[in-house]
């Protein structure tokens, strides 16, 4: 799948709207906050990831800030959940990785901008837009991807991905 | 006294000093959202003339509203006048404007402002809101994290009023301040974390300072911290302070500071 039109994307958002928002369905998150350095910090992160529904399990490596989350099956969250409890704990998020079917990524609100899915079940999805990753790469990104419109609106309620575990 | 600046600098760039919960200077950053954290603040201080201590006790109760706000409330308690009294209270907003942040560092700068009544006699030359004078504070902090050490900078406007209902600055008295403080702070322990429950020690070294801006009188004062956070959630500072330089009058420099705090995470659900 090479870059989705606008058209293409407006009709999937539009249907997906009145369709079950069950379909995009993660199964794990591992977060790298940043501005943090000790453990209160940190703490402070985790009791706001705690206090998520569906949340089965929260693993810290304090030396990294990476907080991975296990959710429940058949959960609705949405990757901007993550992004507005690390910073209400104060900080940032410096890189989001998902781990999720791989029917979801095909749905909106994903929207793929490099790679493609093969056979697996699962595939592991690194959201790309502003907020998502640290100032640097978005800079970086930003000028890799100038092309994907979607992706220069800055819309918050779309995710921009890109797939790793090819 | 130049004998202790100097060791003062060296405690500071040879150990180099968690950080930024410094124990007097709020940093540029604030307390997560939704969660309400609850400390005691005591202190005891040498009166300057004649024997015995002054004994402060502010317990102080402070929420966060958003991600970028949050507001505290102080209530001012002593024993200057041979008992234990409440002698009046306070509350404080910051709201945080500015956050750059990268992995292990950030720098925030935030803008604050601090109101407080008090009914007890006004004693001294020195402005402080915080358990002796009726007044507001306003100002700007700015905090940078580089990995383990956080260094913090506020420049801040202070004006004191009658101490109501009994109380009239003095007309010799200048009734405006303004204050500047310099800390630095930094996680001593552990040097690598295995879990939440490691206690982390933090040692911090806080400079405050105020001149009266009718007559340039000011006073310069160290206050090096020792703090512990057990559990990730409580905290315990011990700290001294000592008066570096002074031309005001001032009826007790020199003393010592204890402090218990504890977070309560989440405290509304579903939000």
């Amino acid at each position: 799948m090479k870059i989705l039109n606008k058209k293409y994307i407006v009709v999937l958002l539009l249907l997906t709207m009145f369709t079950a928002k069950s379909n995009a369905q993660i199964l794990k998150a591992e977060i790298r906050a940043l501005g943090l350095t000790c453990s209160m910090c940190s703490n402070a992160i985790n009791k706001q990831l705690e206090s998520l529904p569906d949340v089965k399990s929260i693993d810290i490596d304090l030396n990294t800030n990476t907080f991975i989350v296990t959710l429940s099956d058949s959960n609705s969250l949405l990757p901007s959940v993550f992004k507005d409890k690390v910073e209400n704990a104060g900080f940032f998020i410096g890189s989001l990785i998902l781990t999720v079917s791989s029917e979801t990524v095909f749905k909106s609100p994903y929207i793929i901008i490099k790679d493609s899915v093969g056979q697996q079940k699962q595939v592991e999805i690194e959201v790309l837009d502003k907020g998502y990753v640290t100032a640097k790469r978005f800079k970086k990104v930003s000028k890799l991807y100038k092309n994907v419109e979607t992706f220069n609106e800055n819309n918050e309620n779309d995710f921009h991905v890109l797939i790793i575990n090819e | 006294m130049k004998k202790f600046i100097l060791i003062v600098t060296v405690f500071i760039f040879k150990q180099s000093a968690c950080q930024e919960l410094f124990l007097l200077t709020d940093p540029a950053s604030n307390v997560p959202a939704n969660s309400l954290a609850v400390n005691v603040l005591q202190s005891l201080f040498k009166k300057e003339i004649g024997p015995g201590y002054n004994y402060h006790i502010m317990p102080e109760v402070t929420y966060g509203v958003n991600k970028n706000l949050m507001v505290r409330g102080t209530a001012f308690l002593s024993n200057r006048n041979n008992q234990l009294l409440a002698e009046g209270g306070g509350f404080f907003a910051k709201y945080r404007f500015y956050s750059v942040d990268e992995l292990n560092s950030h720098f925030r700068i935030a803008g604050f402002g601090r109101f407080s009544f008090n009914t007890s006699n006004i004693h001294q030359e020195q402005i402080e809101i915080m358990g002796h004078n009726t007044g507001f504070e306003t100002g700007i902090v700015a905090t940078k994290l580089i990995k383990k050490l956080a260094i913090s900078s506020t420049v801040s406007y202070e004006k004191a009023y009658n101490n109501n209902p009994n109380f009239t600055l003095p007309n010799n008295f200048a009734n405006n301040a303004t204050n500047y403080t310099l800390s630095f702070g930094k996680l001593m322990y552990p040097k690598k974390y295995i879990s939440l429950k490691q206690t982390n020690i933090n040692l911090m070294m806080e400079f405050v300072g105020q001149t009266i801006n009718e007559n340039g009188k000011s006073y310069l004062d160290v206050i090096p911290v020792i703090q512990f956070i057990f559990n990730s959630q409580a905290r315990l500072d011990l700290g001294y302070r000592r008066q570096l330089l002074s031309s005001m009058m001032r009826t007790a420099s020199n003393g010592v500071y204890f402090n218990l705090y504890y977070t309560f995470f989440n405290i509304r659900k579903n939000s």
